[in-house]
């Protein structure tokens, strides 16, 4: 699937320059909007479920809790908000100039990866600042995040590629989007959920990989091995499927855009 | 037909819709994604075909104008050459790198820079950034606009927004050029050296391709003029 991207990699490079540059530009605090969002989330909900609610279901600091929560939703949503606009909204290079289409997608999931890692440094931050110990379970990290981004790709595709025949998908995806936050452990822990939701709570990648991030790092434990695989597979099997969808389909889009 | 074509339509047909038929065309791909798709050689309603059983050869080299009424079908055998879309019937074969030149400044993004853009617009022609890298000065010079290469376009006139798009464009290394009414850029001065350019162009042994509707403007540049009525040829003249 990457072989067809070789010969456009220049053209990814590009496009994710490009992406970056026009975020950026006439802004005053740059890349640093890559943590403030994270940032202020963090303080919100420890504000909320700290201050006002009172609520506790992890014997672990609240900012930690809530951070390690809010940097990969961030980064998923960020993706796939852009994605989904991203191939209508650039109808006059669809229907002109032929170029593998998921590279338009790809680069919004690239420069909220480049968010997420400015983010993830924040992280690292914090739990130095909190002397939570640092682990080799924190080497899991590097399966999780690549199971972050294959989901969030395969989402980001799926979407892009599904409004360029309805535009319904960009009017849904509001509220779906904050419906698949509240059924990601970003604000509670799915240790706290009945056992009868938890099952249904994990055929969502996200609630696994939030988890485990959390898991991984700040209580320093190693994940689940069979669960891993499970999840591992159905987002690798995921990717796989759409994009090969995406790659039949996409020779439609400049007629149909 | 010579085996040295480097574009050769064979009897291409092309439908379009004249209305947005989403649900039957995504639940048709997504079929096609898993079988074999049925060709479709009826038209439903609300279809039309913009080209009919174009065949169509053309050689190494050679620089060819299509000249016809709108809606004729140009800008479809351009898209159809560009792989930006595909025939309904009918096959097409192209050799080499297509340089679609069919909208001036496509990809262009009003808050960056000249140079940026020239990045961002090489890269979508086919341009690799180290070629981009070398051709900067190029460029730049030829476009006029070594003043302003560092302002973002968007406090561009149209007419200089044009001779960049167009700077870019022929200094692409494709092997086959497709101009889409694009010599109707810039002043006077500006437009003869786009004509200079695109004999260049055709010196170096590249393919050209121009659309127009000005006959006299197209018999002054091309080997021959190919013309389209209805989606079809209508005559090929020397």
């Amino acid at each position: 699937m990457l072989s067809r991207l070789v010969q456009y990699k220049d053209l990814l490079l590009v496009f994710i320059w490009r992406e970056f540059l026009i975020r950026y530009k006439q802004s005053l605090i740059g890349v640093l909007w890559a943590v403030v969002q994270p940032l202020s989330l963090m303080a919100l909900f420890t504000f909320v479920f700290g201050v006002i609610l009172k609520t506790s279901n992890k014997d672990y600091p609240y900012v930690l809790f809530f951070y390690a929560g809010v940097l990969p939703w961030t980064f998923f949503s960020g993706a796939v908000n852009f994605a989904i606009t991203s191939l209508s909204g650039n109808f006059n290079l669809v229907t002109k100039i032929y170029f593998p289409r998921e590279i338009i997608p790809f680069s919004g999931v690239a420069i909220n990866f480049i968010d997420f890692l400015v983010g993830a440094v924040v992280y690292v931050g914090l739990l130095l600042v909190y002397q939570v110990p640092l682990t080799w379970n924190f080497l899991w990290m590097g399966p999780l995040i690549l199971m972050l981004v294959l989901y969030t790709t395969s989402i980001s595709l799926l979407l892009a590629a599904l409004n360029v025949y309805y535009r319904d998908v960009k009017l849904a995806s509001m509220f779906l989007l904050q419906i698949l936050f509240f059924a990601t452990p970003v604000i509670y822990s799915i240790d706290a959920v009945d056992n009868r939701w938890k099952l249904l709570l994990f055929c969502n990648p996200l609630t696994f990989i939030v988890e485990n991030m959390r898991r991984v790092t700040i209580e320093g434990r190693g994940v689940i091995l069979w669960q891993m695989a499970l999840v591992m597979a159905s987002v690798l099997l995921l990717y796989f499927v759409i994009y090969r969808v995406f790659t039949r389909i996409e020779r439609s889009f400049a007629d149909v855009i | 037909m010579s085996s040295k074509s480097i574009i050769e339509f064979r009897d291409v047909w092309k439908k379009y819709s004249r209305h947005q038929v989403l649900h039957n065309s995504f639940r048709e791909e997504l079929m096609g994604a898993f079988r074999r798709r049925k060709r479709k050689e009826n038209l439903a309603d609300g279809e039309f075909w913009a080209l009919q059983g174009v065949n169509l050869a053309i050689k190494r080299g050679e620089c060819v104008g299509l000249h016809g009424p709108n809606g004729s079908g140009k800008s479809t055998i351009f898209k159809i050459i560009s792989n930006v879309t595909y025939p309904t019937v009918g096959d097409i074969v192209c050799f080499g790198r297509v340089a679609p030149l069919i909208e001036l400044g496509a990809g262009f993004h009003p808050d960056l820079t000249g140079m940026e853009n020239i990045y961002m617009n090489g890269t979508i022609l086919g341009l690799s950034i180290r070629e981009l890298k070398r051709l900067i000065p190029e460029i730049v010079e030829f476009s006029g606009l070594e003043e302003f290469i560092d302002t973002p376009v968007k406090k561009y006139s149209s007419g200089m927004y044009l001779r960049l798009a167009f700077s870019i464009a022929v200094h692409s290394t494709a092997d086959i050029f497709l101009f889409d009414e694009v010599l109707s850029v810039g002043d006077e001065c500006f437009q003869q050296r786009c004509r200079e350019r695109i004999c260049q162009i055709g010196q170096d042994g590249k393919t050209i391709l121009i659309v127009s509707h000005n006959p006299v403007e197209l018999s002054k540049t091309c080997d021959r003029i190919v013309e389209i009525q209805h989606g079809k040829l209508v005559e090929a003249s020397a």
